[in-house]
């Protein structure tokens, strides 16, 4: 570092770790306002994105769920089906779960 | 095919296509036409393979491409295109080359400079390297290119640099031929112009045009202006010293500006007296550039649309070197330009960006001819198979986002910064 302390680099990760943690919910929410609004490709972004970053920060089980969510739009191609359509809120409902579950674990 | 050398066009093609040349050469399309013949490609029946076919008009270029072919068969080496047969159809001569796909230089230098964007200095040493090389086989052999340009540099897969169209090629001991003004102006070195070459020296054009090339890669114009007679030029490139690429861009070392200036001397005598001494000195102003930048910290571009990710992946780079020089970048343009401003040792890149895919940044990336100076990682949650083997293909290496991201970072840091 410039000013020659050393990198608590434990520290910093179980902070971003924690950081990552209370603003689950919140990524959660905007999913379920873009699928409200029915903004497919849009939502499809958000949940790959938090595919990836839930797996690197060690919650697999929204990983999971959002692989789940993500391969059932990119079947879709689109608007899913309403069958799909119910799969997928009832997999967004178990993402907010886990997600409050995370970030009261995180607080 | 060649400037100056050129006559007027005849549209009508030699070789149409579906025809089959020779019983094994079937046409397939019509790659480039000049004054002097055109280039097909075909599929060669017997062997299974693409080659390009190359045809010229008249008997006095026939001559030109049985010159051509023999220089060719005379080298053996990845910087110079391969010559696998002539022949003649319907009585007309032709020359079976390697089919080399990829880009001409001049074709990259005018998107770049359509996009106002310009080579890196470590870019531009690197592909001049390249074609010195070459050049340096060419000369050994016995040869003179006589047409050294971008046009004639092919960059194909795998960071080959290929020198092509030999059409001008002229044997060092041809003092007949080198009476012939040919080539292509803007490169073409004075003595070239007035077709007065020394005894000995025929060479020292393509050190001339190389330091045209040299010029154009870090300028992104030309030194001379062609919209000239040929006239003027000639008084032009007599008259006036070449400009220094230094004095138009100030990352270029002086030691390179210098170079490229003596390259581009007036007076044959005063260039690098070999394109094989212009070699070593490329060489050494890049080994001297690497050893500077051992001093210099670890530098990461990393590049993920999901800011999440970004923090956890510069995390984790700090965390095996502390002192990294970490850039966190959300889009696939961006990151290239950052490339272009700022070589990183090591770049991280999500496949799937808004804008332009990371698999397009990583061809975009290796298109620049970095050589082992960026090292490639694709950090990726939904890679496909065939993007793997892109990926491996272009020397990228790829990891799956998931909780062992941090530990294979950490590892591949930690074996990367002995170089930084």
């Amino acid at each position: 570092m410039a000013d020659g302390q050393e990198w608590d680099i434990d520290s910093l990760l179980a902070a971003a770790r924690i950081d990552f943690a209370v603003r689950l919910p919140l990524r959660i929410e905007e999913i379920e306002l873009l699928a409200t609004g029915e903004k497919w490709a849009e939502a499809r972004r958000e949940i790959h994105k938090l595919r990836g970053s839930a797996a690197t920060y060690g919650f697999e089980d929204i990983g999971s769920t959002a692989v789940f969510l993500e391969d059932l739009l990119l079947a879709a191609d689109g608007a899913p089906s309403p069958d799909a359509r119910l799969r997928f809120d009832e997999a967004l409902r178990d993402a907010r779960a886990q997600a409050d579950r995370a970030a009261q674990e995180g607080l | 095919m060649s400037g100056v050398a050129k006559s007027s066009r005849d549209d009508a093609q030699v070789f149409s296509q579906g025809e089959v040349v020779a019983d094994t050469y079937e046409i397939r399309a019509l790659l480039g036409a000049g004054g002097m013949g055109e280039v097909y490609e075909a599929h060669d029946r017997q062997l299974n393979r693409r080659v390009a076919i190359k045809v010229v008009r008249n008997n006095v270029a026939a001559d030109y491409l049985l010159r051509e072919g023999r220089a060719l068969a005379a080298i053996h080496h990845a910087g110079v295109v391969t010559v696998h047969t002539m022949g003649r159809h319907r009585g007309i001569a032709f020359l079976v080359l390697e089919r080399v796909q990829g880009i001409s230089l001049d074709r990259l230098i005018e998107e770049r400079r359509k996009h106002s964007e310009r080579f890196a200095v470590g870019e531009a040493i690197e592909l001049l390297v390249a074609v010195a090389d070459a050049l340096t086989i060419v000369h050994r052999a016995g040869l003179t290119h006589r047409d050294v340009k971008p046009a004639n540099v092919m960059l194909a897969p795998g960071g080959r640099v290929v020198l092509m169209d030999f059409g001008l090629v002229l044997p060092h001991a041809d003092r007949a031929g080198h009476r012939t003004v040919a080539g292509s102006l803007d490169y073409m070195a004075p003595e070239a112009l007035t077709g007065e070459l020394a005894e000995g020296a025929a060479h020292l054009v393509d050190v001339y045009g190389l330091g045209v090339l040299a010029f154009e890669l870090l300028a992104g114009i030309r030194p001379f202006d062609s919209a000239e007679e040929s006239t003027d030029v000639y008084r032009m490139k007599m008259s006036s010293p070449p400009p220094a690429v230094a004095s138009r861009r100030s990352d270029v070392p002086d030691r390179l500006s210098t170079l490229i200036g003596q390259m581009m001397a007036a007076d044959p005598n005063e260039r690098p007296q070999t394109a094989e001494a212009a070699l070593w000195q490329l060489r050494s102003i890049r080994d001297r550039r690497g050893s500077a930048a051992t001093n210099k910290p670890f530098t990461v571009l990393v590049v993920d649309d999901d800011p999440d990710m970004r923090t956890a992946l510069a995390l984790y780079v700090r965390a095996a070197a502390p002192g990294a020089d970490i850039e966190t970048i959300g889009d696939g343009r961006q990151a290239i330009r950052s490339v272009r401003r700022r070589v990183p040792d090591l770049l991280l890149v999500d496949l799937d960006l808004p804008d332009i895919n990371g698999v397009e940044v990583c061809m975009l990336v290796r298109g620049m001819q970095l050589g082992d100076a960026c090292m490639i990682v694709s950090v990726s949650g939904r890679a496909t198979r065939a993007d793997v083997e892109l990926l491996t293909q272009l020397g990228v290496r790829s990891i799956q986002k998931g909780p062992s991201v941090m530990n294979e970072l950490v590892q591949l840091v930690q074996q990367m910064r002995p170089r930084s």
